[in-house]
């Protein structure tokens, strides 16, 4: 992969960092928010996977924290999901925006 | 145009496409396929890396894993016809912009950092990686610390992750405890 | 471990100034475990095993004898150290390293290796930019010297015996139950504008707990707190330490807590002693804002000038050097110090307290004639200065300190109250040891203490010698003559330091604090044989009751009274003939001798009259007198020591002179250089009147003896006649000078005053009328800041829109703005 370089890399994973923020602050869903969250674990994980590749120093270390990420991003799945049953049970509905009892 | 470069080219497009369809699309479910591909677009490039084992765990783990968490929560939640929840049109252009400046600012950062060096070594595998976990390494890494110019290497300490491999498996644990908590049907007390 | 101590033989005081601490600590942790098991006492298990284990109902009877051994073993290491220190050769540095050690406790800023902050780098080029300032460290250290050793000595011993003795005296703490008869003094006496109200305690006697195990608990707490203070080598440790056993006085004076006047009394004890404490805490931040250090030694560097520098050595070595702020800075743009040409200077040279490579001094003539630089930021190794006037107010702060805690005028009304204690807490704390630490701090601190600061002590010395005396003369209760007394001994403490005369005011500090406690043991005896009886004038008679007691009593009288060959002969002889060698320097200050002069004689007077009221005569009150007893073996063995200790601590030889006491040999090597500096005349003008002074405080006590002989004893003239010739004055001196009821006046009526007028504007009347003065004032403003408070609020709640992903959007932006700027910035 060395013709391809480290750069494009990064670009693949700020394109989808900005895509899981712009799920993340516009789905109404709280599913989609989940998965916008997700988007933007995966960014951050490209960018580990890459810097362990570029860069002889973190061979291992990239890899490693890649993979506790994927494990954090399935517990934090976990919990997001059982909240979120919690809240249809409350609620009967997925909208975030019925979620306002912090309003001032 | 070598292979690598082509084959690159082709799964970041197909990657980037089905992050925007997450993005775009309104119907839960759409979301959940689109999601699908990304993740397994993610699990491309780490292969295209050479990192076969993040990757494996990735198709594993979240395509496996998480995404069919995902889908039984959209089944959970859906109420008869599945609802689409609009946005508005302000909060879709408000969110907008911040993406887009959020990727500016990170393509301005990535393309200043430049592209270093690397040789052709393979990334460690699934073996170097598991004994990681289990503390074992390699005490003397061939590989230096970043920023330190000639001479001989300073010593390294062997790194382990067993600790964070415990603390991990022992945080995973209590958060199926905490979901199966959360989540646990509420027993309606019946009255005599 | 015998190593480790032959090392560093100044352990040995460490040690044993750690013992009675760790009594403490063994006793509130079985205290503290027993009251915890309380609950389950009843139930079996092992939390009731561990209660009655630990005693049970019964009061800590063998935490006391663990507390009584561990002080034995303090006083043994004292009294070892004590030796250790005299026969210890070596000398200089060497010494220092082996009689203290000192530790950082609080550091604040960079250690001296560690590599200089960013700032210093970047001015690296510069060479005459300030070099950083050092380090503030507050610091644990102990240092021994001659006194520290002496006074060490003194404290465990003495603390030693009244251990001893309160074994015996606080029997009656020892039961289950102790029926407190609610104050053997009458509550018409107090003072206190409060006292009228009785409280249901005062009515009628009242059933508690005994408290064996907690009266040795403070009293161990109390010996560890004035250990450290005297091991202290800087102020800081000293000021820790001092509140320390402000705080255990308060405890022990208010031990009988249930009778209002003792609770008072601690009170009052407390809150005079906290009006000493902050002009304390005033003096000592003085100190380390400018001297940047409370280490004794190092502050004696700092303000005093070196003996030579790297060309000479200097004439006003060990001396303050007071310079001028001088228009023209140096060719460095440093600003510049010089000696006045006439007059004195402005400002006190402070000198380096480590000496830099090349080193000039301060003197006309000298290498930079006169001259130095003070560059703006301090540090070890340069000079610096302090305005003249704020020196004099930190010296006359840390001695305003001393005088709250020895009870000097004005602030010495809380010790004749403090006598509601225990009487061996008044032994121990409020003769021996505790109100000696002002004393000793004075001591300590000499070399820091203006000429000006001096002569306020030596004023305030006299002054509190003479009232205090005086009010002893009249008072009718037998611990309170002697409370009196001991403010007037501590007056002559201070006079003594005030006017040079350093070994002679140290010296009487140790020879007070034997035969004091003493005197004080003895009076517990009285009262103990009494049955609580201390009104001398219910007494009389006694000695064919109490033998051992009058006997070592009368050893005590004789040698508070200056009794030749008896240990306070040779103190009080040094203090006068100090005061007289001053006096005949300085004639405008002849009242510093006369006033000590007249007091010599009052206090023969006081002294003999309190032992003829209390054991000559016919009893007169023979139901007292019938029960009287003399006290068990336990009691009356401190006695007999003390009585030793107090004819002979100060003998040297020849016997018969003066001058020749070893102990005052002793310290007399620890005495600062900077007495001998600041008082070459009147040391020598010392010698050639000492014989004089000691004939007239000889003759002085003799006449005051004879009068208290002829009044209380042959009755000619009689007591009655004497009292009918001024009824006014002995009122005046029977109200203690009105000192209370001035302070009641001038302090407490006005700010009670006030606040009762305060509360009186701020209660709201019903009707409106009245609220308009509130509405503008102080309400009006209050509610306005606080609705002020409350619009901004609702201004700010729309944006709490309470929808998620409004909040995540305004978190992604404030990130991606941080991030931004970060990019931009760290090009």
């Amino acid at each position: 992969m060395n013709e391809v370089g480290l750069t494009p890399f990064l670009l693949l994973s700020a394109f989808l960092f900005a895509c899981g923020a712009v799920c993340v602050a516009s789905k109404r869903n709280a599913i989609g928010i989940l998965m916008g969250v997700e988007l933007i674990l995966n960014a951050a994980n490209v960018n580990l996977v890459a810097f362990a590749r570029f860069n002889t120093t973190f061979r291992l270390e990239g890899q490693v924290f890649a993979l506790m990420v994927v494990v954090l991003a399935a517990a934090e799945a976990a919990v997001a999901l059982a909240i979120f049953l919690n809240f249809y049970n409350n609620h009967a509905t997925v909208d975030v925006d019925e979620a306002k009892n912090l309003r001032g | 145009m070598s292979l690598p470069v082509i084959l690159f080219v082709l799964v970041a497009t197909a990657t980037c496409v089905s992050a925007v369809g997450v993005v775009a699309s309104r119907n839960v479910v759409r979301m959940a396929v689109w999601l699908l591909f990304t993740l397994i677009g993610v699990a491309l490039i780490y292969f295209l890396l050479g990192a076969e084992f993040a990757g494996a765990a990735q198709l594993i783990v979240y395509v496996g894993g998480t995404l069919v968490l995902v889908v039984f929560g959209v089944m959970l939640t859906a109420q008869g016809p599945l609802r689409e929840l609009r946005t508005k049109r302000v909060e879709l252009i408000v969110g907008g912009v911040l993406g887009a400046a959020l990727f500016v600012l990170l393509a301005v950062v990535s393309l200043e950092l430049g592209s270093p060096q690397s040789d052709n070594a393979a990334l460690p595998g699934t073996g170097p990686l598991g004994m990681s976990f289990l503390g074992v390494t390699e005490t003397s890494p061939k590989g230096r610390v970043s920023g330190v110019p000639t001479g001989t290497p300073p010593p390294r300490t062997p790194v382990a992750y067993l600790l964070p491999f415990e603390i991990v498996s022992v945080h995973l644990l209590v958060v199926l405890v905490g979901a199966a908590y959360l989540a646990r049907a509420k027993r309606k007390r019946v009255k005599p | 471990m015998f190593d480790w101590f032959q090392a560093v033989p100044g352990r040995l005081h460490v040690v044993g100034a750690l013992l009675p601490l760790a009594a403490f600590a063994l006793l509130l942790a079985a205290g503290g475990v027993r009251s915890l098991c309380r609950p389950f006492r009843e139930q079996g298990g092992f939390a009731s095993k561990l209660y009655w284990a630990l005693g049970g109902d019964i009061p800590l009877k063998t935490g006391a004898y663990l507390a009584t051994a561990f002080m034995a073993g303090s006083a043994l290491l004292g009294v070892i150290g004590l030796t250790n220190f005299l026969a210890d050769p070596s000398t200089g540095e060497q010494r220092a390293a082996r009689w203290g050690e000192r530790v950082d406790w609080v550091r604040l800023g960079p250690l001296e290796s560690a590599s200089p902050p960013v700032w210093q780098k970047q001015h690296a080029g510069d060479r005459f930019a300030p070099a950083p300032k050092p380090a503030l460290a507050l610091e644990l250290g102990y240092k021994i010297d001659h006194l520290t050793a002496v006074v060490f000595a003194m404290v465990t011993v003495i603390g030693t015996l009244i251990f001893v003795f309160s074994l015996g005296y606080m029997k009656d703490e020892t039961q289950k139950t102790v029926e407190d008869h609610a104050g053997h003094e009458p509550l018409a006496s107090s003072h206190d504008a409060h006292a009228g109200h009785a409280t249901p305690q005062a009515a009628h006697s009242l059933h508690r707990r005994g408290r064996f195990g907690r009266f040795f608990l403070y009293l161990s707490l109390f010996c560890f707190s004035m250990l450290n203070l005297v091991i202290a080598d800087n102020l800081f440790q000293v000021f820790v330490s001092w509140e320390l056993v402000g705080v255990c006085s308060f405890f022990l004076i208010g031990f009988y807590y249930e009778r209002p006047s003792a609770s008072r009394a601690a009170n009052k004890a407390f809150i005079v002693n906290r009006v000493g404490d902050a002009g304390f805490l005033v003096g000592m931040l003085i100190a380390w804002t400018y001297l940047g250090t409370l280490n004794f030694e190092e502050m004696t560097h700092r303000v005093r000038s070196p003996e030579r520098d790297s060309h000479t050595s200097l004439r006003n070595a060990n001396q303050f050097v007071r310079v001028n702020p001088s228009s023209e800075p140096n060719r460095y743009g440093v600003p510049q110090y010089e000696l006045p040409k006439q007059g004195e200077g402005s400002h006190l040279a402070l000198f380096p307290i480590v000496k830099p490579g090349h080193f000039d001094g301060i003197q006309a003539g000298g290498h930079k004639d006169g001259k130095v630089s003070v560059p703006v930021v301090a540090t070890y190794t340069s000079y610096g200065t302090i305005p003249y006037w704020l020196f004099v107010v930190m010296g006359i702060g840390i001695f305003f300190g001393c005088m709250g805690k020895s009870a000097q005028v004005p602030l010495q009304t809380w010790l004749p109250d403090a006598m509601e204690g225990p009487t061996p807490v008044s032994a121990l704390i409020h003769a021996a040891t505790m109100v000696a630490a002002g004393v000793y701090l004075v001591g300590r601190c000499f070399p820091l203490f203006a000429p000006e600061v001096l002569l306020t002590i030596a004023y305030i010395g006299a002054i509190t010698l003479f009232i205090s005396a005086t009010i002893a003369l009249v008072q009718t209760d037998i611990k309170r003559v002697l409370a009196y007394s001991t403010c007037s001994q501590l007056g002559f403490m201070m006079l003594a330091l005030g006017i040079g005369g350093w070994v002679a005011g140290l010296l009487h500090l140790i020879t007070h604090a034997f035969f004091k406690a003493l005197l004080f043991l003895c009076s517990g005896s009285v009262i103990h044989g009494c049955h609580h009886e201390q009104d001398l004038r219910k007494m009389g008679g006694l000695k064919a009751k109490m033998s051992i007691t009058a006997f070592t009593m009368l050893v005590g009288v004789l040698a508070i009274s200056g009794a030749p060959l008896l240990s306070g002969w040779y103190s009080k002889d040094m203090i006068l003939s100090s005061a007289l060698g001053y006096v005949s320097v300085h004639p405008e200050h002849v009242l510093l001798f006369a006033l000590p002069v007249v007091t010599a004689g009052m206090t023969a007077y006081y002294m003999f009259r309190l032992w003829f009221l209390a054991f000559t005569g016919t009893p007169r009150d023979q139901h007292i007198h019938d029960h009287a007893h003399e006290s068990p073996r336990v009691m009356t063995t401190p006695l007999i020591v003390l009585a030793m200790f107090s004819i002979g601590i100060a003998w040297g030889w020849p016997v018969w002179e003066a001058e020749a006491s070893t102990l005052g040999h002793v310290l007399h090597s620890a005495e600062p250089i900077s007495v001998k500096t600041d008082f070459a005349t009147e040391q020598k003008a010392e010698h050639h009147v000492h014989l004089y002074a000691g004939a007239i405080a000889l003759g002085m006590a003799a006449m005051g003896a004879y009068l208290a002989f002829s009044v209380f004893y042959q009755k000619t003239p009689s007591r009655d006649s004497l009292h009918a010739t001024g009824p006014g004055w002995y009122r005046f001196l029977l109200g203690k000078w009105y000192f209370d009821e001035a302070y009641d006046a001038a302090i407490v009526k006005p700010t009670l005053n006030l606040a009762h007028a305060a509360a009186a504007a701020d209660k709201r009347p019903p009707e409106p009328e009245s609220r308009r003065f509130d509405w503008f004032t102080l309400d009006g403003i209050l509610n306005a800041i606080g609705q002020s408070a409350g619009a901004l609020g609702l201004v700010f709640r729309a944006a709490q829109t309470g929808l998620i992903r409004s909040y995540v959007l305004a978190l992604a932006l404030t990130a991606a703005l941080l991030l931004g700027m970060l990019a931009v910035l760290a090009k």
